[in-house]
């Protein structure tokens, strides 16, 4: 085990970005192929610890995506889904933890500190309600250059021009080669849940995130 | 016209009086009881090798801190050095309090340990001397605990010996009137016995209690209660609990019942407490009463190691004894160190009976040995 302190919110982070993106889809109805871009998200992380008192928690609020999304008759599709959440933007409230995390979680082998990304080709929304969707985003998440598949269902709901995305996901660090921190005793789990909370408004023909909401 | 003077110097020491030991405020980052940092659940004495790192990444300094192989024995010394002014419109008083502090925490095998905390103070700061509650006889050498520990698994733990009580919110400060009101002063150690069962989202702590030895002739209490919280959410950053506690002396019972709360947003939180106490006192004719005290506090975390507060108080006790007081307060905490901290601070007191203000400043500087 290495040092401790560190945590995988990037990951959380980029299903954010997943859920910004389903979000937008929603909203842009009859529209084919508009461009949608997402700022200023946010994604939370929760990872339990081998002390049950102890659980880390962390966020990011820069989450940036870019999406294509139509119209089909079976809802809303999107394409060409891309998400980043820089490493420096996560957070855990504590520096020196968040230094901890990012040299032994996010930081490769030659020193670089690559965004977490995930990407997806396509994803197609089934609409639950009048006001509300679900779409299952399946791609890659990247962290520290290291692809994986990953998976998040993103609950979106429309309530006149604000749309609001909500979604939980799971990490494996081992998946990753991550090895579990540990500090003076307190060794992390291997599984992170992610959680996502995003509301966007729209803005003409493109929604933007506006803000989202840590859990 | 010189006792009111003294009592009014007595009151105020109290007022500033804390230990420096658990930091509920905590809870802006999850950390939702003390049991996450102290060896002790209850918390208080000393930090375990995760809260000496934390308590050294919190500070200004925030550097890794290596613990030493030694796991079987820890133990600090602890200086705190408390200066404070108080005037109350026509007099002002000014009161240097130094205090010593030795404390362990031994482990006899992997099950069992004894911890202890003994302190050496250069003045004394009992409770409010009350006339239905006569605080507990201070002494310049005093034992505040000395338990001996059974934890036949992590979340499950039994001590017996003499400590504070379990209290609430668990603020480090004795003077605020949910705990200086409810015999949790600082010389109030009583004999106990207690238990500690926690999970991921809760905690419970039943106890019962006799004397401590040094409470006067007649206030002897013994009785039992117990302390249960809940988070909430579930993320660690939104507990919510109940105290109970009964307890029977010569001169008269208590039945306490609380309801508090500890929340976090990450720079920022709240704190908050109310107790409702019955109490009866026996005297020529048996008086019965309600006391009700009440604890707010807003903090920031400015920085990591900087913290503000604003604090709000009332205080509600029923004829014969009857009294109504309102404080407020503002404190600035700064960690330089995992060995050194200051805390400064300001309180208002109003007696919303007489009208009559008291207010205090306060500067208190703590250091401790770190292993």
């Amino acid at each position: 085990m290495t040092s401790t302190f560190v945590w995988s919110r990037p990951i959380v982070a980029v299903a954010v970005a997943v859920f910004a993106v389903t979000t937008f889809a929603a909203a842009q109805s009859a529209d084919q192929g508009s461009l949608v871009e997402v700022k200023n998200g946010t994604a939370a992380f929760e990872v339990g610890t081998n002390v049950g008192a102890i659980s880390v928690h962390g966020k990011s609020n820069d989450l940036t995506a870019r999406l294509r999304m139509r119209q089909s008759p079976e809802g809303a599709v999107l394409e060409g889904i891309e998400a980043a959440v820089p490493v420096k933007s996560l957070g855990t409230g504590m520096g020196l933890r968040d230094n901890h995390m990012r040299k032994y979680i996010f930081t490769t082998s030659d020193g670089q500190q690559p965004d977490v990304r995930f990407s997806a080709d396509k994803a197609v929304c089934t609409k639950a309600d009048a006001r509300q969707s679900t779409c299952e985003l399946t791609g890659n998440l990247a962290i520290r250059g290291t692809e994986r598949p990953f998976t998040v269902v993103l609950k979106v709901s429309e309530d006149g021009d604000t749309l609001r995305a909500v979604g939980d996901g799971k990490v494996t660090l081992s998946a990753y080669g991550i090895e579990r921190p540990s500090q003076l005793g307190v060794t992390t789990e291997d599984n992170v849940k992610l959680r996502f909370d995003l509301t966007a408004k729209q803005t003409g023909s493109r929604p933007v995130a506006t803000s989202g909401r840590r859990q | 016209m010189v006792f009111r003077l003294l009592t009014l110097a007595i009151t105020l020491v109290v007022l500033a009086s804390r230990p420096a030991s658990a930091l509920p405020t905590m809870i802006r980052i999850g950390y939702m009881d003390c049991a996450s940092c102290h060896i002790s659940p209850q918390g208080g004495g000393p930090l375990n090798a995760y809260g000496r790192g934390i308590d050294e990444a919190q500070s200004l300094r925030a550097q890794d801190y290596q613990p030493t192989p030694d796991r079987r024995l820890t133990h600090d010394v602890r200086l705190v050095l408390q200066e404070q002014g108080t005037w109350n419109g026509q007099t002002g008083t000014n009161f240097f309090r130094p205090r010593l502090m030795y404390r362990n925490a031994t482990n006899l095998s992997r099950a069992l340990r004894v911890s202890a905390i003994v302190t050496a103070e250069g003045a004394d700061a009992p409770r409010p001397a009350l006339s239905y509650d006569p605080a507990a006889r201070p002494s310049t050498l005093f034992v505040n605990t000395a338990l001996l520990h059974y934890r036949p698994r992590e979340s499950l733990e039994f001590a017996i010996g003499r400590d504070q009580l379990p209290s609430g919110v668990n603020l480090p400060d004795l003077a605020i009137y949910v705990r200086s009101r409810n015999r949790l002063g600082y010389y109030d150690a009583p004999t106990q016995l207690k238990m500690y069962w926690g999970a991921k989202r809760y905690h419970v702590m039943p106890f019962v209690y006799t004397a401590g030895g040094n409470e006067p002739a007649g206030e002897a209490e013994t009785g039992g209660g117990t302390l249960a919280e809940f988070d909430l959410l579930g993320h660690s950053r939104t507990v919510a609990g109940l105290t109970v506690q009964r307890g029977t002396a010569s001169n008269g019972d208590r039945r306490m019942v609380g309801a508090y709360a500890r929340v976090g947003f990450g720079r920022w939180g709240v704190l908050a407490e109310h107790d409702i106490t019955d109490r009866t006192r026996n005297g020529p004719t048996l008086a019965a009463f309600t006391q009700a005290a009440t604890y707010g506090q807003v903090f920031w975390a400015v920085r990591e190691w900087l913290v503000a507060s604003g604090i709000g108080e009332r205080l509600t006790v029923d004829a014969p004894f009857e009294q109504r007081l309102a404080a407020g307060k503002a404190e600035i905490a700064a960690r330089l160190s995992s060995q050194a901290t200051i805390v400064v601070g300001v309180r208002f007191e109003r007696n919303l009976i007489t009208r009559r203000l008291a207010k205090t400043a306060v500067v208190q500087t703590a250091f401790k040995t770190v292993k």
